[in-house]
């Protein structure tokens, strides 16, 4: 018998925090269930275009905060 | 959550024993993710360069001086410091206000797509200003749930735990954030343009 899972279930499953014998289950039942495949699928590409907004910053802003580390001991308060 | 082999505990160890390469690592893993969740909240380019400083300054202070709690996770504590640092930024903002150029400075993002013809590139970034508009479109407390879980990399009990609900709740909440994305996205058919979301 092919286990049903939540709504929940799914989204604990595509942030990778359900258990391994979880995502067997979930993976199994993806293969006979193709409305619960398109819904991962769904909720995957909308994760995807989550990741694309993620802004960039400056490599000069980059430099400044390892120079600051760098240089730690000779600003840091005795 | 990603995988790293080194972990980021193993990192800060470093990193306090002196080794400025594994700080390097730390500062190069997570400067997205801090920069996106700091640029949500000011939505200013420049700004969110400042004020990523000002927070890895505090991390670097915090660490070096030995007040680091280890039991926390670096990636939450680091952006709630950003997070903390870009609300007092926009509470001064509305106290003293000032007139803000439209954000123009998308050369990091465009190198990003270097292989791109302009006109992709400018279609790629108008989306990700669109998909960004969404986001802030999302109620509050689905919004706050995506950007923890998403950006932050917060699991599900952490968010339950700060924000005072149910795991449950969370999950819910993170659920109806991304279907409330997805239909948003569907109706200005941008959501499933394969060069850009590829299957």
């Amino acid at each position: 018998m092919i286990k049903t899972f939540t709504q929940n279930d799914l989204i604990r499953y595509v942030y990778q925090e359900t258990l391994e014998e979880e995502n067997i289950e979930i993976d199994t039942a993806a293969i006979f269930d193709e409305a619960l495949a398109d819904e991962l699928h769904a909720l995957k590409r909308t994760m995807s275009a989550l990741d694309t907004v993620e802004r960039i910053p400056s490599f000069k802003s980059i430099d400044k905060i390892l120079s600051y580390s760098k240089s730690y001991d000779l600003h840091s308060p005795k | 959550m990603r995988k790293y082999e080194v972990s980021d505990s193993q990192l800060i160890s470093l990193y306090k024993n002196g080794n400025e390469d594994a700080f390097t690592e730390l500062v190069t893993r997570h400067k997205n993710r801090i920069f996106t969740t700091i640029y949500m909240i000011v939505k200013d380019h420049d700004l969110a360069e400042d004020i990523l400083q000002e927070t890895y300054v505090k991390v670097v202070n915090t660490i070096k001086s030995g007040r680091y709690n280890e039991e926390g996770k670096f990636l939450p504590w680091v952006t709630r410091i950003a997070h903390n640092l870009s609300i007092d930024h926009f509470r001064k903002a509305k106290r003293y206000p000032t007139i803000v150029l439209e954000d123009g400075s998308n050369v990091f993002n465009s190198l990003k797509f270097s292989e791109d013809s302009i006109e992709d590139r400018q279609i790629k970034e108008d989306t990700h200003t669109l998909l960004r508009e969404l986001i802030q479109e999302l109620p509050d407390s689905q919004r706050e749930v995506l950007m923890m879980r998403h950006y932050m990399e917060m699991s599900f009990q952490e968010i339950a735990e700060v924000t005072d609900v149910s795991i449950n709740t969370a999950l819910g909440r993170m659920r109806y954030a991304l279907i409330n994305l997805r239909k948003r996205m569907d109706k200005l058919n941008v959501a499933y343009d394969k060069n850009l979301y590829p299957e």
